[in-house]
């Protein structure tokens, strides 16, 4: 409760206090919009953490090792995600559905136990101290790349590029029957996700002090598919919706934290359930009925239509 | 003009099936030329060689043009389709979770600019492509007869399955092809929707579109088409102008069947052979009305999705031991009653009893053991598992494991089709095999009262008798039938008694006999 009165109160105090949780949503709905990118177009992927890691990483060594001004390093990081999410895609967009997204996780765990454990460069298990980090300085472009990236995104889906993806994430076969070249536009959908998730990456070192392997494992991943999934996938304010709810959900119910988890999982359930197509989504509030719901128990004061 | 499309020894064979077996064909520029044959002739299988889906084996397909003609063989589909060629699909391929406004978009694909940054930067200046589009997309639902106002920010899976049909052809319209292939675009339609295609494809090829058409519909075809080929086994059985062909001995007896002579009967003018084959039904339907419990019980019945009320104060009953027709237009809800009366679907308002039990509550599963069960529209088979296996499944809630056995052979008996395929994917039977597949699976549920939601779909001549034979048979065997069918005239052929369903209501009702004589319902639905 705490939250919101202070939040309501006096929110430039509670911007002060809770910068990092801000910035934590911030980045996390960036992610979440890299996973949105590759979800229109049909593809279940789950490489995003894998992107957001090589994103990380270059940025933290470049700093290390590189007198360059940080935008060059975060910038290099972004590419080298997406150069890493063109050589990955190579082989993987072949695969579809639960197929595609078991070779990501493959990915993600290659990255993290093959590549980073084992190259002396990334601190190995050990990770990485950043010397640069500035928790207070690094909310900055966090909170000013989000609006942009989703106004980018929101506008790439009203154009050639997003109806091409929508008519192969419905029906691939027809997409091709209407000159769509399929491989092409999943290939732009899944570099541009790897590009989105390794710029979240590079930007969430600068407001960590240490750049940790544990960080980027399917774990996070699939934390990065449940912001999309529970915020909404057909418009991109879903995933930034997603985002910040379950982001600052811990934080709302601090006495609970112990059970942050569970309630996690729980409210997971009820979206999938009550709000199948997430929470910002087409048919305005309207609630799911489940078909083995009883028919005169009311839902939110209206029968729903099943569908 | 040359040919524009010219097919020389195509060859494609599915492990020990030859579907198409060294096919050659031409079709001349700006004609319509209609492909034709039994189901799983290969009349699909060709057109996916031609559109790229499944490369030939060997043959060449050539595309003509102005710069001398192309080889499609070996090229992707998508690059085929902006040299050109576009297509429908028999079995309905939409963007179904798409606006139909969307779908024609996306169809102009191929003819459009990339316009990232004008999105990106939505100046006045840039709105002027846009709107073109729109407006484009417009006149394209507008040509194949859905009103842009009504229906373009509908999601096309709402739309019914005839207005999904006009829709995918708006789709292949809107890459501005130089040929069209239409799989089947009649499928699903009555007689006067079938004529509004007609006049579509006439109108299309009039404007210089060069169409090669596939349908089961001879009036159609021989209707509109220049010239006609004859597909059997994934041979060419005959090739020449519609007169020719239907007068060929080897394309009656492979292909139109029995229905060659009652085709007269569809032809405007040829009354007196409706009127014959009416009475001699209209007695049969008195002595179907033995006394009997009633079966059905449909009482103010009203269905909507979202805002739109699909089926409005519709009743009626069903006694044990009728065949009930419910025929209508397209979209007039015919479907949906069907679907609310198997549970898939839950009403607003009103009740429907079947025997003892409630249908607007009950789950579909138990409303199936209780023997009330759907064969769907547009062969809803499970594509990965064989024949054979699709068909035990549809004995699924039988205890009898002998019976159903023997029933699976004698069904295959009736059906060669499904024994000589029995071992195959059922995704691997073509449309019309999988049209047979699902009412043979209906049947094996030993239903009390069995849904048929156009059986007829995509059939060929010969085997929409055969269809209608096993209907009356089994019928004879105690089972009750609703049937919702396009092929109005052969349904109320059977039935006992007919509903008129239009825009959701039930307008109509009579004895088989009397509605075929009723002057508006043959206006409206029989195209007489």
């Amino acid at each position: 409760m705490d939250f919101f009165i202070l939040l309501f109160t006096d929110p430039v105090r509670f911007y002060n206090s809770h910068e990092l949780l801000i910035a934590q949503i911030g980045v996390n709905a960036i992610l979440a919009i890299s996973l949105f990118v590759t979800f229109y177009s049909g593809q279940l992927t789950l490489a995003n953490a894998g992107f957001m890691a090589v994103g990380a990483y270059t940025t933290v060594i470049m700093s290390l090792y590189l007198p360059l001004p940080l935008p060059v390093d975060i910038l290099t990081g972004t590419l080298l995600a997406g150069a890493v999410g063109f050589l990955v895609g190579l082989p993987v967009l072949r695969l579809r559905g639960i197929f595609l997204a078991i070779a990501t996780i493959g990915f993600v765990e290659a990255l993290r136990l093959g590549v980073i454990l084992n190259v002396p460069i990334t601190g190995e298990g050990q990770g990485l101290k950043n010397p640069g980090a500035d928790p207070l300085g690094g909310i900055v472009p966090i909170l000013v790349s989000l609006p942009i990236i989703a106004y980018l995104v929101w506008r790439l889906t009203r154009a050639k590029l997003g109806h091409a993806w929508a008519a192969i994430r419905e029906d691939e076969l027809a997409a091709s029957s209407n000159g769509i070249n399929v491989a092409l536009y999943k290939m732009l959908a899944f570099v541009i996700g790897a590009l989105l998730a390794g710029y979240a990456g590079a930007l969430e070192t600068h407001i960590n002090f240490f750049v940790d392997p544990t960080e980027y494992s399917v774990t996070r991943a699939i934390q990065i598919l449940t912001f999309a999934v529970a915020g909404g996938t057909t418009n991109v304010l879903g995933p930034i919706v997603g985002a910040l709810f379950l982001t600052s959900l811990p934080e709302i119910i601090r006495q609970a934290s112990a059970y942050r988890d569970v309630v996690n999982g729980v409210i997971l359930i009820l979206v999938i359930i009550f709000r199948p197509q997430g929470i910002v989504a087409g048919g305005g509030f309207a609630i799911h009925r489940p078909h083995w719901w009883p028919v005169n128990w009311r839902l939110g004061g209206r029968t729903a239509s099943t569908g | 003009m040359g040919a524009l499309l010219q097919l020389a020894e195509v060859r494609r064979h599915f492990g020990g099936v030859q579907a198409v077996d060294g096919v050659s064909l031409e079709i001349e520029s700006g004609t319509i030329f209609g492909l034709i044959g039994p189901n799983g002739a290969g009349k699909t299988t060709l057109v996916n060689l031609v559109t790229g889906y499944i490369p030939a084996q060997s043959g060449s397909i050539r595309l003509g043009g102005d710069g001398g003609a192309a080889e499609l063989a070996r090229r992707r589909p998508d690059v085929i389709a902006r040299m050109g060629v576009a297509r429908t699909f028999q079995t309905l391929r939409l963007y179904r979770n798409l606006t139909a406004f969307d779908n024609v978009l996306v169809g102009m694909h191929a003819r459009r600019k990339h316009d990232t940054l004008q999105q990106i930067a939505p100046l006045p200046a840039f709105q002027h492509e846009p709107r073109a589009r729109l407006a484009k997309a417009s006149a394209l639902l507008e040509r194949v007869g859905l009103k842009p106002d009504e229906y373009g920010m509908r999601r096309a899976g709402t739309l019914s399955y005839g207005d999904q049909r006009r829709l995918e052809v708006a789709r292949a319209l809107a890459i501005e092809p130089r040929l069209l292939i239409l799989d089947e675009p009649a499928a699903g339609m009555n007689p006067v929707e079938k004529d509004k295609v007609r006049d579509l494809i006439r109108q299309l090829n009039a404007d210089g579109l060069t169409i090669l058409l596939i349908d089961h519909d001879m009036r159609l075809v021989m209707g509109v088409c220049n010239r006609i080929a004859v597909l059997n086994f994934g041979r060419k059985i005959a090739d020449g102008s519609p007169a020719e062909v239907s007068a060929d001995p080897e394309v009656i007896t492979a292909y139109l069947g029995r229905q060659a002579e009652k085709s007269g009967a569809h032809v405007p003018g040829a009354g007196a052979t409706t009127i014959a084959t009416a009475d001699r039904h209209g007695s049969r339907a008195g002595a179907a009305a033995k006394p009997s419990g009633r079966m059905l019980e449909v009482s103010n019945l009203e269905v909507a999705y979202g805002a739109i009320r699909a089926v409005r104060e519709v009743s009626f009953g069903i006694d044990e031991g009728e065949i009930i027709a419910l025929i209508g237009a397209n979209g007039a809800g015919k479907t949906t009653i069907l679907n609310t009366l198997s549970g898939i679907l839950r009403p607003r308002a009103g009740s429907a009893r079947f025997l003892d039990i409630d249908l607007t509550v009950t789950s579909p599963d138990r409303i199936v053991r209780h023997g009330l069960v759907q064969v769907p529209e547009g062969r809803e088979v499970l594509a990965r598992l064989t024949v054979r296996e699709n068909l035990e499944l549809g004995a699924w809630v039988r205890r009898d494991r002998q019976a159903v056995h023997r029933e699976i052979d004698a069904l295959s008996s009736r059906f060669p089709i499904l024994g000589r395929r029995r071992d195959l994917p059922a995704g691997q039977l073509s449309g019309g095999e999988q049209q047979i597949l699902a009412i043979a699976r209906g049947l094996l549920a030993k239903p009390k009262l069995l849904l048929l939601d156009e059986p007829s779909l995509g059939l060929a001549p010969q085997m929409v008798d055969a269809v209608f034979d096993v209907i009356r048979q089994i019928h004879e065997e105690g089972t009750t039938i609703l049937l919702v069918e396009q092929n109005a005239l052969r349904a109320l052929e059977v039935a006992d008694r007919a509903y008129v369903v239009e825009t959701g209501r039930i307008l109509l009702s009579g004895t088989g006999a009397e509605l075929r004589r009723d002057p508006a319902v043959q206006k409206a639905y029989l195209g007489g």
